[in-house]
């Protein structure tokens, strides 16, 4: 009697103490939920891959990293904001030296290096996440600090600049378009942070000069291919095994699947047979059958499942859910008193979103094929747990801001 | 708050921008669902679904006694498919990891290329990105099993990238025996995607009943280019049926040793040995062996089918139509003169040897092969009307196809009979043998009608079709003709024949023969394509029946002799390979046939027992005997001798009707039949003789079976 009475008291508990914001603890756990549903139908030939049909395994190893997930972000949301002010620093001068690790001794997958395998637990972890997470709190920190000089070069925008050039630089050669899509990301929250235009675009112009060479260099590629049959070089290096890669992708973007080889057309080709079979209403949960033919159908490519699954409904329904997050976002920005808790919240969410809008957009073939994440809907691996840390240093601003507001009222 | 009303309006900026990307991402997926749907949904179909043909298995063909002749055994082909996943994965861990033990295992047990070689090509094919890489072909089961606990092999499909598949070669145990008769059953691809089949012999003739039907399935192709069937789009294959011959796997191999024999002995071009039982008509024995370049034999063709012009053994019909016409008596004598020649009618006729003396009858004519003599009677009969002639020729079935149930049977030439000079001239030349083509089968018909008192049968190769054990179609002796002659023909033919052995052209090669014989010696002068009367060559027959006073078998012997052979009368060349194939099956089956009828002592070497493969496999293992296996790989079988040795035949166990019983044991025969829901009562000691469900036959769940064990 006493012990379930004890449960229930530490329930009530448990909910009074969860504070910040209500609607995206609601948002998190239906993402977390569709995540379950999908991943567990379109783990289904891994699962006969791997575990000779065991299909609950990928589903039970997808709850636990939901469960893990959920207590990440419950801790981290206990935090007082303001530490995470001391927690940028700390975290983003650890991930450079692991970028370096990685960079050169990480687990190779695809020929890119960008996972090292943690000893004890066992696990991959994908530093770029790490980094990605290391940047933003750090971004955010400087931008709140730099606000006085942020339209001076040298005292406000190369601060800035530096730890981002770095970061992109690490990745890059592993991960070019995770690379780009942080870049990106990045000069937009430069952009919201008051950063000097004309200082942004000169980046962006620059940056953009290697792309032009890599879209040249992919249609002479592409053209000399079709004229004779080349043989192919092995590259012996690192970078240049993954330029060709890039290029190789980027050729498969600008034309189409004409060689049926290639294996991201394959995938391109599979995503939008599964996009056409869904319909308005689609096949209903577990009825997919793209996700026997489409690689990577319970990560990269989980939102065609949904879409032939749950229909153009249920994937509308997914951005939806995205969208009004970052909505509820701004609002924590908003009502946020200090800089640091607003550009926390903004950075976070903003790039969080275009994580998701990119995935999306790459599913549907709008951007070339690239190895990011549906956030929170993803199968499990260290992108989830990062994503979910994330959201629970934006719920901490939440709390805080709530409390102040509390105070305020009372 | 001026800072953050300018960071509000970036804010809104981008989250705008931001929707507008979303509603991009939506508007991408309309345009796919209703502009491109269609050509996608069909893709997917194309891709990914297929109508998969089913293999059925091609009948056994058997021999009289249930040994098989030709049947159709499982090979193996091994292909790799090394961009397979589970090989690649972790830059190719698994395949690093087994390439070398790999590679021994397969020196070791192939023997055909030693290890380095092995691990250099598979690590090519590795680094080609090999799809479809052929490691082995024709693999047969016991290969196949060995390899497949071989270390990467064992991993499965999916990580070793192993790709197995089946295909069934034909094989016939027996080698040489009949091989032309059995025939052959092969496809090739001709062009891309079409296989031709080109079968001979049985394997043609039968092909329809021994192809089965072919089943269907519609598979879809799941990642990794696995094949899943789908439920409910199933037509199960239809697996041939069983042709069981009339040929009996001993005599086929004595007719063909005695043949060889002579054929290497003399070099003749080919050869050909029939053995027919007389009574019914069945073939027992057929063999054909034609010289190969190398000097060998081999039965590369049906010679026994192949018309040529017969010689001598044609006078049987001569003799046949001469009586029948009344107009000439046995005893007649006819003037043959001594020369060897003498003009009969419009041409003149030679003797091939010369007549011991000037004047014989028309018994002794036939007996020694009097070309002149049996063309004076002919002409004598029929040279007013040769179209009489003909019309025996006819009633003989020497002037059609053999209804022989072969296809591929050559149809007999004749020159035309008019009523002129050039149709009495064909007339004459055909009463010794010559402007009449026929096959050797064809004359051993008739010789076999003579023997079986005037009733001509119809030669047949093919007791009954059976289906998994259980008899579909019969075949039982068919009578041709009722009575090709008079009962004093008959008579009159029989001495005659018996003549030809005891004094004419067989004396000699006759002459100690523990039982009297029948037949007839035949030498024709070859003249076809570009053989020339003066290449010297000749086609030696002898043709009868054997034993004279009770004829059982009927038996001819044709041999195609070298040019200018030394040895070339049918008498020399065929004669001593039908004396040899006589002797033997007389004591085999005629003599030893009626030894049995009086002795009803238990013969331990005809046993028969049935029981659990491995189970018996285990004991002459154990006893160290040796035994043939025919069990393929099936959970029951039969034991019964064949040739001295234990053969181990599969049983059919069938689940929904009664199997055979016989030769079980009782335990394996209440395993079997309480298995299949029924009630068992037995009585006796020993091994199942009877049944009171026959088998074959349905029964109802709980019924009781009697068993009497003996």
């Amino acid at each position: 009697m006493t012990e379930s009475l004890n449960i229930q008291a530490q329930l009530s508990n448990l909910s009074q103490r969860t504070k910040g914001d209500k609607v995206i603890w609601a948002l998190v756990i239906i993402l977390a939920l569709v995540s379950m549903l999908v991943v567990y139908s379109a783990t289904g030939s891994l699962a006969y891959k791997m575990y000779k049909g065991n299909t609950e395994i990928y589903l039970f190893k997808q709850i636990i990293f939901i469960i893990i997930g959920i207590t990440v972000i419950y801790f981290a949301h206990l935090v007082n904001y303001t530490m995470w002010s001391k927690v940028a620093r700390v975290l983003f001068i650890i991930s450079i030296p692991l970028l370096f690790y990685t960079l050169f001794f990480g687990v190779r997958m695809n020929e890119g290096s960008r996972w090292i395998k943690l000893p004890i637990i066992n696990m991959t972890l994908q530093t770029s996440d790490l980094a990605k997470l290391a940047l933003f709190m750090y971004l955010a920190r400087m931008l709140s600090k730099k606000q006085a000089v942020i339209k001076n070069f040298k005292e406000g925008y190369l601060p800035l600049i530096i730890p981002v050039l770095l970061v992109c630089v690490l990745i890059a050669p592993a991960n070019l378009s995770t690379a780009l899509l942080l870049g990106s990301s990045c000069m937009l929250l430069f952009f919201i942070g008051r950063a000097n235009m004309k200082h942004i675009l000169w980046t962006v112009g620059i940056a953009i000069i290697p792309l032009i060479f890599l879209i040249v260099s992919a249609i002479t590629k592409h053209n000399s291919s079709d004229n004779e049959l080349q043989v192919e070089k092995k590259s012996s290096s690192v970078l240049t095994g993954r330029v060709a890669t890039w290029i190789g992708r980027v050729e498969g973007f600008i034309y189409g699947s004409k060689k049926s080889n290639n294996e991201s057309a394959y995938q391109v080709e599979q995503a939008k047979i599964a996009i056409a079979k869904g319909g308005l209403l689609g096949a209903g949960p577990g009825n997919s059958t793209q996700r026997n033919f489409l690689p990577q159908a319970y990560n990269d490519f989980i939102y065609p499942i949904i879409i032939e699954e749950y229909g153009m409904i249920g994937g509308a329904f997914i951005v939806f859910i995205y969208l009004i997050f970052l909505w509820r976002c701004i609002r924590i920005f908003k009502r946020c008193p200090y800089a640091f808790g607003a550009f926390l919240a903004l950075g976070l969410s903003f790039t969080l979103v275009i994580q998701a809008v990119a995935n999306m957009a790459v599913s549907v073939n709008l951007f070339p094929v690239t190895g990011v994440t549906l956030p929170l809907v993803s199968m499990g691996g260290s992108s989830f747990l990062f994503t979910c840390f994330s959201i629970g240093i934006i719920l901490s601003v939440a709390r805080n801001v709530e409390q102040l507001e509390g105070k305020q009222i009372n | 708050m001026e800072v953050k009303r300018d960071i509000l309006w970036r804010v809104y900026l981008s989250f705008i921008g931001i929707v507008v990307i979303s509603f991009f991402v939506l508007g991408r997926v309309v345009y796919i669902q209703n502009f491109q749907g269609n050509y996608w949904k069909s893709m997917s179909d194309s891709l990914h679904q297929r109508i998969e043909e089913i293999d059925a298995r091609r009948g056994t063909i058997y021999s009289e006694d249930k040994q098989m002749l030709s049947t159709s055994l499982p090979t193996f082909a091994i292909y790799f498919d090394f961009m397979a996943d589970g090989l690649r994965e972790k830059n190719g861990k698994r395949f690093k990891e087994n390439i070398d033990s790999f590679s021994i295992s397969l020196a070791n047990h192939f023997k055909d290329k030693d290890v380095i070689t092995y691990k250099k090509e598979l690590q090519q094919a590795y680094k080609n990105g090999d799809r479809y890489y052929l490691l082995k072909r024709k693999l047969e089961f016991q290969d196949f099993k060995i390899l497949r606990e071989f270390p990467l092999a064992k991993l499965g499909r999916n990580k070793s990238g192993m790709i197995v598949e089946e295909n069934s070669k034909r094989l016939m145990p027996f080698g040489l025996l009949a091989n032309r008769t059995i025939g052959l059953s092969r496809e090739y691809l001709i062009n891309k995607r079409k296989i031709k089949k080109q079968n001979v012999g049985l394997e043609k003739s039968y092909d329809s009943l021994l192809t089965g039907q072919k089943g269907q399935r519609l598979v879809r192709f799941i990642a990794g280019g696995v094949a899943v069937p789908i439920d409910g789009y199933q037509i199960e294959p239809e697996n041939g049926k069983d042709v069981i011959t009339t040929l009996d796997v001993n005599m086929q191999d004595l007719a063909s040793t005695a043949l060889m024999r002579m054929m290497l002995e003399s070099e003749s071009q080919y050869g050909t040995a029939i053995v027919m039982e007389t009574k019914t008509g069945k073939i027992k024995a057929i063999a054909n062996l034609g010289r190969q370049t190398d000097g060998t034999y081999w039965e590369d063709n049906n010679y026994a089918l192949q018309v040529s012009e017969p010689g001598s053994t044609i006078k049987l019909a001569t003799l046949l139509a001469v009586l029948e016409e009344n107009k000439s008596s046995i005893n007649e004598m006819v003037d043959v003169g001594t020369a060897g020649k003498m003009t009969v009618g419009p041409r003149i006729v030679n003797d091939a040897e010369r007549s011991p003396k000037p004047i014989l009858s028309l018994k002794e004519c036939f007996a020694h092969s009097s070309n002149v003599g049996m063309s004076k009677l002919a002409y004598k009969n029929f040279g007013a009307n040769p179209e009489k002639f003909k019309s025996y020729l006819h009633q003989y079935y020497l002037d059609v196809k053999s209804p022989i149930d072969l296809s591929d049977v050559a149809k007999p030439q004749l020159a035309p009979f008019e009523k002129n000079r050039g149709g009495i001239m064909n007339m004459i030349t055909v009463s010794f043998g010559y402007a009449i083509q026929v096959s050797p089968l064809q004359t051993l018909s008739l010789y076999n009608a003579i023997a079986n008192n005037g009733k001509m049968m119809k030669p047949y190769l093919v007791n009954k079709i059976e289906r998994e054990g259980i008899v579909q179609k019969e075949f039982n002796p068919t009578t041709l003709v009722e009575n090709i002659g008079s009962a004093s023909t008959i008579k009159y033919a029989k001495e005659s024949m018996e003549a030809v052995a005891t004094e004419g052209t067989g004396k000699y090669v006759f002459k100690d023969m523990p039982f009297a014989v029948a037949g007839k010696t035949g030498t024709a002068h070859v003249a076809d394509g570009k053989v020339k009367y003066e290449d010297g060559v000749y086609l030696a027959s002898f043709v009868g029946y054997f034993p004279a006073n009770d004829p059982q078998f009927s038996c001819i012997v044709v041999i195609r002799s070298k040019p200018h052979a030394a040895l070339h009368y049918g008498g020399q060349l065929a004669a001593p390979v039908f004396k040899e194939i006589a002797t033997k099956l007389y004591a085999t089956y005629v003599d030893k046939k009626k030894i049995n009828i009086v002795n009803f002592k238990k013969d331990s070497s005809k046993y028969y027992y049935a029981g659990y493969t491995s189970e018996i496999k285990n004991v002459f293992n154990t006893l160290q005997m040796s035994f043939v296996d025919s069990s393929m790989q099936m959970k029951w079988c039969n034991v019964f001798p064949a040739n001295y040795n234990p053969v181990i035949k599969n049983k059919i166990m069938a689940a929904t009707y009664m199997p055979n019983l016989k030769g079980l044991g009782l335990k394996d025969a209440l395993f079997l039949l309480e298995n299949l829901g029924l009630k068992v009562k037995s009585n006796g000691v020993g091994k199942v003789v009877e049944q009171s469900i026959a088998a074959g036959n349905n029964f109802s769940k709980g019924s009781v079976v009697y068993l009497v064990l003996g």
